[in-house]
């Protein structure tokens, strides 16, 4: 035990450089962005950044329940288009009102979302190969009911959504705000998140502990689908137009984000400071490099390299640990 | 090469694992063309030798001298191969979506190109010898594991192995193919292959092997002519010696039923009738595959009960689920600590509370004094040694984690507790502790089903045996009448 501690003391320092790299990558890039241009760190700019990444959050937020319990949804891009084309050809060319329409939007999610860990519960099958069999599906589905068509002209009120504001704040500000808080009060308070991370540290045991993981599986979907859902509605609310080829893309920024801010798909573990500035970086490095006036598939390589080096970090620190933990066990082995 | 100097000698092999000890101070010397039988209980270290030889481990003390005078402190695996060692491990070593014949052929070149022809011919030629009828460009997964073992052996012919080791080779044939077997390593022996044979099976060992070594606990007790001794002498070599470890007594058990299993099958086990009562630990007791594991994981919900009944306090009750069996009073603290057992990368408290977290919740919402309280109180119970409870549990000794996993468990207000292999890898002092807590556990008044491997945990802990062999009751044994030779021979099948 004593050995233990003692070692767990000097891992302090690596630890908190673990733990808040992030920041420290956020903050030297946002240094870095700001001298090459200082237009980047005008009120202006970074209120922009922050509005169009509303719907960023609030996917990832969604994802996050996925990821953290041990798993990856390939499928939100196209669920995002499917559920803006219905909820948009039915305020405009339908004419229901907006409430319903919303209401069928979230409904939309939530059946994606139940189809896709109902599937993987159904026949075994891991929940990440799934999404990627229900990717054209949603796309198909998404297309028929566009039926080819773009919609414009939302109701007034549903582009209050994004036009409106409360304290001189958008609403969907407010919407990425709740979102992030309802999480991590999920993940910290309640025992269904405690479920979540379980799962996803090991999930056979916590079957094994007497935890309905089909049940959290699927459960874990739909709430996915339900925040997705919320995002696209900000999405095609912010466009204010929306077609079947909006959406896809969405999925890998948000999962990019996360898995940049420390949320791991296999692990179990993550937090939503982390998840909120992940997305911001991610922000920050696109928004800055455009300032900076770099050629935009320059931007798509940097981005690339960065999620390479964010992972293998995280791998690279995990193999230590696994090490340290080896040569705890076997110490005679090591010094032969 | 001289037939009287030995392919291979280990000498004065010590091994240790964290402080517990392994093998102590074993010598021995391998001849070509004789069959040499390892004989022990589970954890006599007949594993670690083999692995030692096969590289797959180091040494901490002795050396390995092959018959070219070469002296080794330790073998790697590819060392091994340069000799010609080759190892049939219990668990098979075949690439399950390759053809057989490409299994065969492993590792193997010829020219530039993939010769499946010449590998098919190959694998003919090797099946001829069993006289078996195996298409070699099936998947090896496709077959079953009796044909799976002989394609491992059939491998081992063709790598022209100088020292075959056979671990538990006969578990998964049936009786015509274990003889078929024997033709083979008989035909082995004669072209001057040194064999190692490892076997639970008495029979087997009198029928195959020139010489039979003794193992126990990590030492090697004889080297014997197989041909100059018995079975009753072997069986007294194997369980000779007197308990060491020191178990608590406790109060009899009572004769209320609390888990009544009924005709059970499923799972590989067949009509298993089982009883525990309040305040009893029955042990069960089997070699490796006998149906142990897979007798708790039935009752406990993980795998399929297929027929049969099982009560709890005389009320029928249906589980197909570990929260069911939760539910219905049956905790289960599984074999593979690390897998099955714990959250790792969790703090203790977490660990512990896992399966009762909906109960401490209102709305949802985790009751967080509740938690603290319900975890600081189990923790003190079993004298769980760490500075707190947000420890990570991965930062605990083996013997802490365990207590861990029973505290999870105990949560749960169960009334019967399944223990599978509750001191693996959990080093000596720390055994004692388990002893102590599954016994007051007992007194208690929990129904206690002991599953272990080590005969002096199942003797001196249990108040009733019950043995099993290939999935199926081969009888009981009262406290009074407990005597290792008596287990031994009734899991071998002899009784």
């Amino acid at each position: 035990m004593v050995k233990v501690l003692g070692s767990l003391k000097t891992m302090n320092i690596s630890m908190i450089l673990r733990k808040y790299a992030i920041i420290f990558i956020f903050l030297g890039l946002f240094l870095l962005f700001s001298a090459i241009n200082p237009a980047f760190k005008s009120w202006e700019n970074i209120r922009n950044i922050i509005i169009q990444n509303t719907y960023i959050v609030i996917v990832a937020v969604g994802i996050s329940f996925i990821m953290m319990s041990g798993s990856l949804d390939l499928s939100v891009g196209y669920q995002v288009s499917a559920i803006g084309v219905l909820t948009a050809r039915l305020m405009t060319a339908a004419g229901l009102p907006v409430w319903a329409a919303i209401l069928c939007g979230i409904g939309l999610g939530m059946a994606f979302g139940f189809i896709n860990g109902g599937v993987s519960v159904l026949l075994k099958i891991e929940p990440l190969v799934v999404t990627i069999a229900t990717l054209p599906v949603f796309r198909g589905i998404s297309n028929l009911i566009s039926g080819g068509l773009s919609y414009t002209n939302y109701p007034e009120s549903f582009r209050l959504l994004t036009r409106g504001t409360f304290i001189n704040i958008p609403y969907d500000v407010w919407l990425a705000i709740a979102a992030v808080l309802l999480a991590e009060i999920v993940y910290t308070y309640t025992y269904f998140g405690r479920y979540v991370k379980a799962m996803g540290s090991n999930e056979e045991a916590t079957r094994l502990a007497g935890v309905n993981v089909n049940f959290m599986r699927i459960a874990t979907f739909v709430i996915s689908g339900f925040f997705v859902a919320i995002a696209a509605f900000i999405y095609i609310s912010k466009l204010s137009t929306v077609n079947a080829t909006y959406g896809p893309g969405i999925e890998f920024t948000a999962m990019t984000a996360a898995i940049l801010g420390g949320v791991s798909f296999n692990s179990g573990e993550g937090k939503m400071w982390g998840l909120v500035i992940g997305i911001f970086t991610l922000a920050i490095i696109e928004n800055g490099m455009q300032l900076a006036g770099w050629n935009q598939y320059l931007q798509y390589i940097i981005k690339g390299t960065i999620l390479i080096l964010a992972i293998g970090f995280d791998r690279y620190q995990r193999i230590q640990k696994t090490k340290r933990k080896t040569r705890q066990l076997e110490p005679r082995m090591a010094t032969q | 090469m001289n037939p009287m100097s030995p392919i291979l000698s280990v000498k004065n092999i010590t091994k240790q694992y964290q402080g517990i000890t392994a093998l102590e101070n074993v010598s021995l010397s391998f001849f070509p063309g004789e069959v040499h039988a390892l004989l022990g209980e589970n954890g006599a270290g007949k594993s670690t030798l083999i692995k030692i030889i096969a590289g797959a481990i180091t040494p901490d003390e002795g050396i390995l001298e092959f018959s070219d005078g070469i002296v080794h402190k330790f073998m790697t695996p590819a060392l091994a191969k340069d000799y010609g060692i080759d190892v049939i491990y219990q668990e098979f070593n075949l690439v399950g979506c390759l053809t057989v014949a490409e299994n065969i052929c492993f590792g193997e070149k010829y020219g530039r190109f993939v010769n499946y022809q010449h590998m098919k011919k190959v694998a003919e030629q090797a099946f001829r010898l069993f006289d078996v009828d195996i298409d070699p460009s099936i998947a090896v997964y496709e077959l079953l594991s009796s044909k799976q073992q002989i394609v491992e052996i059939s491998r081992a012919i063709f790598r022209k192995t100088k020292l075959l080791i056979m671990d538990e080779p006969s578990a998964p044939l049936s009786v015509a193919e274990v003889e078929k077997m024997f033709t083979v390593v008989n035909k082995l022996r004669e072209q001057g292959v040194s064999i190692i044979y490892i076997s639970h099976r008495m029979e087997e060992i009198f029928k195959i092997s020139d010489k039979v070594t003794v193992m126990r606990d990590g030492q090697k007790i004889i080297t014997l002519k197989t041909s100059e001794t018995n079975r009753s002498e072997l069986v007294n070599y194997m369980v000779g010696r007197e308990l060491k470890e020191s178990f608590p007594t406790r109060k009899p058990a009572t004769d209320q039923v609390v888990l009544k299993i009924e005709n059970v099958s499923g799972n590989g086990d067949t009509n298993i009738f089982l009883e525990v009562n309040k305040g009893e630990i029955v042990g069960l007791a089997g070699l490796v595959g006998a149906g142990r594991t897979e007798l708790a994981r039935v009752i406990y919900g993980v795998d399929k009960l297929e027929s049969g009944r099982v009560f709890v306090r005389g009320k029928e009750v249906k589980i197909s689920s570990p929260s069911k069996a939760i539910r219905n009073g049956i905790g289960m603290i599984p074999e593979d600590r690390k897998q099955h057992g714990c959250l790792l990368t969790r703090s203790i408290k977490t660990n512990i509370s896992l399966s009762i977290l909906p109960r401490i919740s209102v709305a949802g919402f985790i009751n967080a004094r509740k938690e603290k309280e319900c975890t600081i109180e189990l923790a003190e119970k079993l004298n769980i040694k760490a500075p707190n409870l947000e420890q990570q549990v991965s930062n605990l000794s083996g013997g802490n984690q365990q207590k861990v996993v029973v505290a999870k468990t105990l949560a749960t207000d169960c009334e019967v507790m399944i223990f599978d292999e509750p001191t693996r890898g959990i080093d000596v002092g720390a055994k004692q502790e388990i002893y102590k807590l599954i016994s007051n556990l007992a007194e208690e008044g929990k129904a206690i089903l002991l599953i272990t491997s080590e005969m002096e945990e199942l003797i001196g802990l249990s108040d009733r045996i019950v043995v099993l062999s290939e999935g199926r009751i081969q009888g009981e044994i009262l406290k009074d009448d407990f005597s290792q030779a008596r287990i031994l021979e009734m899991a071998s099948g002899m009784a």
